[in-house]
Formats: structure tokens, sequence, C-alpha cells
């Protein structure tokens, strides 16, 4: 069997005399969370629409399980445009049917799993009422139904956790991993660093229209880790080692942080603060998404 | 879960139709029309009415003038309305129109002149005959006295009617053809105009809330578009059957059953080239919606559509004269839907003409519907801005 996996190859395209996309290449692999990450205009929704055919790229292709975007490939996915897409005259329930059947399900499934989606989601009780009669939160997972209605091979979210609570957030990030757990690969973006990070098995970071990183979210902090130390010694505030070949970073109330060059030992560190007191914590520091985000767009 | 196009086509057409069933103010102006066009046949019918009939109550001198005025109203020569004439008998006028069932008096006045009494008022028709009958015995009377013979009296007192000869006798038609066209010519135009509208506004609707993303990333744009006129045809055609059904119901409904058959014989053309015309022009309404990307933008972005409404109609109700222009007209795409069935109508085209024209009018709806598919797909996901035709144009040839 051929793995499901979204492969973006390459992809190249210019608005007017603007490069939006420079040779964008990544994949998404089947069962994880991959979070596309980037400043605004770096080209994530540039790269989303290309992936779902909205958007016909200048040059490069796109490949889920080896072939090409078709329309029946592009139908087996579950898209969630940046910008919203429901129709605000519509009834919650009746709008989900339809994007259902014309997405290939049959009318008596598209009504079950309507009613299945609206109540996992909370929304039961709104299933007859207009869209935009709604809070924005609310319009939201509608929005998050409707991505899901047909039961997808393939998510692409362009920013799902954008005007969600922490409670709707919660709620969502359970359905994405119940859906990579599933199997499915799932493609989000997101300005929220720290929930990507919480999140996400893999990343994509993307600036200036090419991606900078990409790969497993641990792997790529670990690569970019360094020789930074993180020491906690139980009873001792702002401790200081001076030890050669270590520079103290940050000397806190509870932890220190000591960046090793190249020759220095990091048990030579460890054994040092063993000195001074019980150890509670000795680690090598990876740098938060945050850091790494502000490092690669530098 | 393969896609058909027939299948997605007839569900996006469905949706069309739906919203289209519920929208308030399509079902209130559709009630309308069709209230408007069965009072217009039916009040008509109801004014002008049977045959009058009016009680007459005569003196025994006035009696031979009450039955003469009867007879001539019975017999409904050239010149002098029909009615029908009940005499009763009566002794005393005055007390004889306090009768609410007579509608006035015959009598006598002393020099022998005849009296007519009534109410508030005599009907026109009965005091037209009364005077006829009178002045024929009068002059039957003299004639008789003069030693005329009976034949001479008759000619003197019902001369004979000019004979009509007409050389270019118009078909004998219970609705003049003009009142036709512009009956026809208005609903159309009404029809095209509201639906072409329609199109325009649920394009830009997709747009302006984004669903036009969805749907473009599950279907084909083409797809989507020709979902959207389908649905849109299948509506404008069914409201103009209702109208024009509702019209001829009224129009059986009252016993006339002549302008049925006359309209039914015209109404297959004109349903015919609007149908073709309303399918020409139905792909460049969605254009126009799809150059805008928000409601407010429309009335600039369909001025043009309207204008290619509003021309053909004006030239049909106000082009009624058959000449060159007429002809010329009756060819070119865009009047060709009005101006054709018009001419036939009036019987001035010949029973190739039509079909040459519709030949035309597909040709024309052919193309234009290859190029408003083009257009819209380079336009309709262009959701920042107002997009400019050649824009669209470029990048239709991409999509």
């Amino acid at each position: 069997m051929t793995q499901a996996t979204l492969q973006v190859q390459e992809l190249t395209h210019d608005f007017g005399d603007r490069r939006a996309l420079d040779g964008v290449s990544f994949e998404v692999r089947p069962g994880r969370l991959t979070g596309f990450v980037g400043a605004n205009g770096a080209g994530k929704t540039t790269t989303m629409r290309a992936i779902v055919g909205v958007l016909a790229p200048d040059a490069g292709r796109v490949t889920f399980r080896g072939e090409p975007m078709n329309l029946d490939v592009r139908r087996r996915i579950g898209y969630m445009p940046e910008e919203r897409g429901l129709y605000p005259k519509m009834k919650v329930a009746e709008q989900l049917v339809y994007l259902a059947r014309i997405l290939g399900v049959e009318r008596a499934t598209a009504q079950a799993r309507a009613t299945e989606l609206l109540e996992a989601l909370g929304l039961a009780d709104r299933a007859e009422d207009m869209l935009h009669t709604l809070s924005l939160g609310n319009q939201q997972r509608v929005q998050v139904a409707a991505a899901l209605i047909h039961e997808p091979d393939l998510l692409i979210l362009d920013e799902p956790f954008s005007g969600l609570d922490p409670i709707a957030m919660e709620t969502m990030a359970a359905h994405l991993r119940a859906r990579a757990e599933a199997g499915v690969p799932v493609l989000f973006s997101s300005h929220q660093l720290d929930l990507v990070e919480r999140l996400c098995d893999d990343l994509v970071l993307i600036h200036e229209g090419q991606v900078v990183a990409a790969g497993d979210a641990r792997a790529l902090r670990e690569e970019r880790a360094g020789r930074r130390y993180r020491v906690a010694v139980e009873g001792v505030a702002g401790w200081t080692p001076a030890l050669a070949g270590m520079t103290v970073v940050e000397a806190g109330e509870r932890t220190t942080l000591v960046d090793l060059d190249d020759a220095a030992d990091p048990q030579a560190l460890l054994a040092a603060a063993q000195a001074e007191g019980p150890v509670s914590h000795f680690s090598r520091a990876l740098p938060s998404l945050a850091d790494l985000f502000a490092e690669v767009v530098r | 879960m393969n896609a058909s196009r027939s299948d997605l086509i007839r569900l996006v057409a469905g949706r069309e139709i739906a919203v289209k069933l519920r929208d308030k103010g399509f079902l209130a102006s559709t009630l309308v029309f069709i209230a408007v066009i069965v009072i217009a046949v039916v009040v008509p019918a109801l004014i002008e009415g049977d045959t009058p009939e009016y009680t007459v109550a005569a003196t025994a001198e006035a009696r031979p003038v009450a039955e003469a005025a009867a007879a001539l109203g019975a017999d409904g020569g050239p010149s002098l309305p029909t009615a029908d004439i009940t005499v009763i008998d009566a002794d005393d006028p005055a007390a004889a129109v306090s009768d609410p069932e007579v509608d006035s008096a015959l009598s006598l006045d002393a020099d022998g002149s005849v009296v007519l009494t009534a109410r508030e008022g005599v009907p026109g028709g009965l005091e037209e005959l009364v005077a006829a009958a009178s002045f024929s015995l009068t002059a039957q009377d003299v004639a008789t006295e003069a030693g005329l013979s009976a034949d001479q009296v008759a000619a003197l007192t019902s001369p004979a009617a000019p004979r009509v000869e007409l050389l270019e006798p118009r078909p004998d038609q219970p609705v003049p053809p003009e009142l036709v066209i512009v009956i026809f010519g208005f609903m159309f135009y009404f029809t095209v105009l509201t639906f072409g509208v329609a199109i325009a506004q649920s394009v830009v609707e997709e747009k302006s809330s984004r669903v036009v993303e969805i749907l473009v990333a599950a279907l084909p744009i083409r797809w989507l578009l020709a979902g959207k006129v389908l649905g849109n045809t299948v509506m404008a055609l069914g409201q103009v059957l209702l109208i024009v059904g509702a019209g001829l119901l009224g129009a059986k409904a009252i016993g006339k059953g002549e302008i049925v058959t006359q309209v039914i014989g015209v109404s297959g053309w004109f349903l015919a080239f609007f149908v073709l015309g309303f399918l020409m022009l139905a792909c460049l309404w969605a254009v126009a919606g799809s150059l805008a990307s928000r409601v407010e933008e429309l009335q600039s972005t369909t001025l043009y559509m309207q204008i290619a409404v509003m021309v053909p109609f004006f030239a049909a109700i106000l082009i009624q004269e058959e000449g060159p222009l007429r002809v010329a007209l009756s060819y070119f795409p865009l009047t060709a839907p009005l101006l054709m069935p018009a001419r036939i109508a009036t019987g001035d085209a010949a029973v190739w003409e039509p079909w040459v024209a519709m030949g035309v009018v597909a040709l024309t709806a052919l193309a234009l519907v290859r190029i408003g598919a083009r257009l819209y797909a380079g336009s309709v996901l262009n959701t920042s801005a107002r997009t400019k035709l050649g824009g669209a144009w470029a990048a239709g040839g991409r999509a």
C-alpha cells in the first residue's frame, strides 16, 4: 500500500512581481500532526491553497499517496480556508449536509454525521439556526465540522485555532489528535507557537516563501539546541558556577542556564553542581519553538 | 465517492432553487405578478360584461315605443347598442320606477311626445334605443300617411349598413398582438433581470463568505457555474410558465377561450426564445457577480448587463412597425429573443425566419457561455478586490 503521505515539491508562485512561494517542499506524514508556522505573509495560506487546488501554482507539484491532486484526490481533503467559508443565511445542519453531499456523501449518512459532529462540538441545539446568528467561535466550530463531514483522508486547516476560547481550543486539539491517530495526515497553520509546540509531531517553518526548517519537531529543536544546559540545585538560588569553557546565560531563582563551548564537558558542570548541593534538575535545554522561529527568520 | 458531473450540477442547482423558494421577496413578487396578470385578464371582461338587461315599464299608449326599442335592442343594428329589454305594463310612470327592479318607465305626454322616467339616470344604451324606436315609429307613421309602400318605409327607417372592404385585413384576434408583445416583453424583462441579479448575487455571496474556496476545492469551477445557471433557469422558466398559466386560466374561467388559443399559439416561440436568451446571458450575469468582491459592488459590475436586458425590451415595445430596422433587430442576438416572436405575433415573419434567428441566438449563447465560464473561473477566487475583465480573462485561461 502506498503511504498516505502528502508531498509538496518545489512550489513556486508569483503574485505580480512579488514571489510568494519560492521552491516550497515538505511532506505531511500519516498519523502525525504537522504544524505550519511562519510570519504573516510568509506563504502559509498560498501553500495551502495550492495544495487543495484553489490556486494553481506557477511551478511545482503536490501529490498525495503518490498521486497528483486530481479532482478525486482533492475531494478527499478536509479543508478549512483562512477566511472561513460557509453560507451565512443557511441553517447549520442543512449547510453541513449540503457540503457533505457536494463531497459525495449520501444524504442519510450526511445527516447522521452532521448530527454526530454537532453533538461532539457542543452545537447540537443550534443545528436549526441560521449560521450568521451564531457567535464567531461557534461559527468556527461549524467550519471544523464542515471540514470533517466527509471523513477526509487528509486535513488541511488554515488557522483552525484562531478565535477559539481555551476550552474550544482543547476540544479542537483533541479532534485533530484523534484524526491523526486514525492515520490521517494533518497540516495546520497557527500563530500560537506554544500551542503548536505542545501539539505537533512535525513542523514546517516558512519564511518569505521559503521553507527554512521542516521535519520532526523534537529533532528540529535538538538540532538547534547547541550545548546549553539547565541545572537546578536544591536550596541554592542564583548559582553561578565559574568553570573553564562555560558561560552562565541566566542565573535564576531556581535554575541556572549555562552555555558550554565545544571543549567543555557537561559532566564537569554536573559534578560542580553536585558539589554545591543536591541536584534536582540537569538537562540539555531545547530551544522553544518561539526561539527556533526567531532564530530561523533572522 | 467519485464525482459525477450531473449529480454535482444537480446538487448545486438544487440549492439555488431551495434558496429561491425560501426567499420571501421572490415569493411575494411572483404572487403579485400572478395577481396582476389575472386581474388584467379578468377585469376588462367583467367590465365589458354580457348584454345589459333592462326592465322598462310602459303605459298602454307608450307600449309600441317600448316594444320597438326592445326589438331594436335584440336585433342590434350596426350603429345601435344591444340590450335585453323586458317590457311590463304600468299605469303611473313615477310609481313604476319606485320598484328597484324597474330601470325606467315610458309614457306619452299630452302632445304625444315620449317621456322616459327614471330615478337617478337613464342607462345610455336604453335612452339611445328608445330615441331610435321613437324616431322609427314616427317616420313610419309619416311615411304611411304620405302613401309610401311598406318596402319604402323599411328602407327609410332602417337604412342598409355600409359594406366594409379591407385591403389588408388583420387576423381575427381577440387580443391585439401589440398588447401580447408588451405583456411578454415586460414579463421577460422583469424575469431576466430578477434572475440575472439573483445569479450575480448568489455568486458574490459565495465569494464574500468564502464558501467558494471550499466548493472549488471539491468540484470544478465550471460545474459550479453550470449548477447555478441551471437552477436559476429552471426557476425563471417556472415563474414565467406560472404567470402565463395563471393568465390563461383566468381567461378560460371567464369564458374567453379564444384568448387562450391565441396566446398559446405565439407563446411557444416566446418561451423557446426566452430560454435561449436567458441562457445566453446567464453566464455573463455570473461573471458580473464574480467581478465584484462585495454585494455593494454589484451595482456597477452588473450595469452593462442591465442595459443588455433593457435595450431589447424597449426595442420590442417601441419598434412595432415592420421595417428594415425591426427585421435586422429580430436577428441581432440581444434583441432577437423578443423581436422575432414579436414579428411572429404580428404575422410579419415568414415560417423559416424564427429558426434562423434561433440558430443565431444559440450560437451566440454557446460562445458567451464559454467566454463567461472562463471569465468566471478567472475572477471567482479573487476575493480581495474588484477584478478587471482583462485579469479575469488571463487568469481564467490558467484555471
